[in-house]
């Protein structure tokens, strides 16, 4: 697992998804992944397959009908994963807060990251909150990559016999 | 047996900037039927504008619709409301407000180029395009303070002065700029790898273009003359060289013409409007609260916006009702993809330069 360790901190490839903004952060994006800011200097690829990526940049409050395919995504991007909400309206709902038809802000439905604040984010907070989100992928791979043993207490929870205890994970230095 | 498969691209796809779903009933490569799905990123704006924001607000959650044509939404929209006021904006403040939408025009219609040389496998044209883009960014950052949301136009004038180091860094930068557009459309006109992907692809004809009700660069590639420029007077378009520019092929290519001399002739007018600026104040105290109903068109980078605004006295609207380009262009655009490949789908589709935020609000 070391092997690929090494190569998701040098690319580490992002998944784009718009919930329901209003452009203005999507084409900020686009213009970070341009030549004169160049996101790809940190070897970032935007791709369009959630199985390939590792860092989840949403933009938009969660309108009704994207939340579903919000969560959809998340879920299906291996881990270690994270997930990174630009601008003001991803993070808090900002504008679009109260609207009928929005949540005020992705950290309803998946856990978030980094939160990169503007309206629209420009893209040097864009970069700046990827460069953080690097660092919080290298810890997520490290604490992934620690081997564990099966190794639990049996506990019965009235009268029925609780597995949840017997999978916990021991780290090896207890041992 | 069934003769056709259905292929769904989107909502989520690495060609589309934002959520739109079409489901392309195929047969071998050719599509044969169109089903598109847009309603993903309604957000509620029009209802908000009417109950929870007051009218001098409004202007600013407006520009909140759309980020690639923000200033034409507030400027629509603050239009609408002067009207109500009895308020007539002076020179100074007419010429700023052009500024800034043919600014954006010009930054707009750069990234919809930029998108479809991507969507066609045209990676280099497309970070070449984009690098030329930031240009204009820089401008817009310099003068509004925001490269994207400039809230820049405010109800009685703008909220910013354009000094005389501002026109010079217009200038100097839109002189750089134009000599690199002639250098686009050299290469748009005669590059061989080019034209196989837009030359005679996804061609939208005249008679299609007027019966299904296309807008902007769309309709003008087909050679429908229809420019809201040209048929309204809020603003002295003629008067700072504007010409209408109308290709007849109808195809990507043509689109991708139609935006590239509307990006010259915005250049042009933007340095007209530099080098003629009125002096005057920029901002005035407008009073009162909007009672009844007007009407504003304004043409956005995609087509003709159209603005309803009415007040019964209140500091809360009534009723604003928004209607964007791409709503009206969606019927032509199905009918472009029936009959083409599917493989120049996503070259088609960029090429509309489709703003989904706009048409479900």
């Amino acid at each position: 697992m070391k092997f690929f360790t090494t190569f998701r901190k040098k690319s580490p490839w992002i998944l784009h998804y718009n919930a329901g903004s209003c452009n203005g952060c999507d084409i900020e994006i686009l213009a970070a992944l341009g030549p004169k800011f160049d996101l790809e200097r940190f070897g970032v690829i935007n791709t369009g397959n959630p199985k390939q990526s590792d860092i989840f940049l949403v933009t938009g409050p969660v309108t009704y009908r994207s939340r579903e395919r919000l969560v959809e995504l998340y879920t299906q991007i291996p881990e270690p994963k994270v997930v990174v909400a630009v601008g003001s309206c991803t993070s808090t709902g900002g504008v679009f807060r109260g609207m009928y038809n929005t949540e005020d802000g992705i950290d309803r439905y998946i856990p978030v990251d980094v939160y990169v604040a503007g309206c629209a984010s420009s893209p040097q907070l864009i970069i700046d909150g990827l460069v953080t989100a690097l660092e919080i992928l290298e810890t997520k791979s490290k604490a992934i990559e620690k081997p564990f043993k099966l190794f639990g207490a049996i506990e019965t929870i009235g009268n029925k016999l609780s597995r949840l205890n017997m999978a916990r994970k021991v780290d090896n230095d207890e041992n | 047996m069934k003769k056709t498969i259905q292929i769904p691209l989107g909502s989520q796809h690495i060609s589309l900037l934002e959520p739109i779903r079409f489901k392309f009933e195929c047969e071998n490569e050719t599509i044969i039927g169109v089903d598109a799905d847009v309603g993903f990123v309604h957000r509620g704006v029009e209802l908000a504008c009417t109950r929870s924001f007051e009218f001098k607000q409004v202007g600013y959650v407006v520009a909140r619709v759309c980020g690639l044509c923000a200033i034409t939404h507030s400027l629509a929209y603050t239009l609408a409301a002067e009207k109500l006021l009895g308020y007539v904006a002076n020179d100074r403040i007419k010429y700023l407000r052009m500024l800034m939408v043919e600014l954006d025009r010009i930054h707009s219609h750069l990234l919809c180029l930029a998108h479809t040389a991507e969507n066609a496998g045209f990676e280099a044209l497309f970070m070449q395009i984009m690098g030329d883009r930031e240009l204009v960014m820089e401008v817009q950052e310099a003068i509004s303070g925001n490269r994207v949301q400039f809230d820049y136009i405010c109800i009685g004038g703008v909220n910013r002065d354009l000094t005389s180091e501002l026109c010079d860094l217009v200038r100097k930068n839109l002189m750089i700029l134009s000599e690199k557009v002639e250098v686009l459309i050299g290469l748009f006109d005669n590059n061989w790898s080019l034209s196989l992907k837009y030359k005679g692809i996804g061609v939208l004809s005249l008679e299609d273009a007027y019966t299904y009700n296309a807008l902007g660069p769309l309709a003008r590639a087909s050679g429908l003359a229809t420019d809201v420029r040209a048929e309204t007077s809020d603003f002295p378009y003629e008067a700072l060289g504007y010409t209408m520019i109308v290709e007849s092929t109808g195809d990507i290519h043509a689109r991708n013409f139609v935006r590239l001399r509307e990006i010259v002739n915005s250049i042009a007018m933007c340095r007209n409007i530099v080098d003629n600026l009125p002096m005057g104040e920029i901002q005035e105290k407008v009073k009162g609260k909007p009672k009844g109903e007007e009407i504003v068109r304004i043409e956005a980078p995609r087509g003709e916006l159209f603005y309803l605004v009415r007040g019964n006295g209140a500091n809360i609207l009534e009723r604003v009702r928004i209607k964007t380009p791409t709503f009206s262009g969606i019927p032509a655009m199905m009918e472009v993809f029936k009959g083409s490949q599917y493989a120049d789908a996503p070259a088609i589709l960029a090429s509309f330069d489709p703003c989904m935020s706009c048409t479900a609000k």
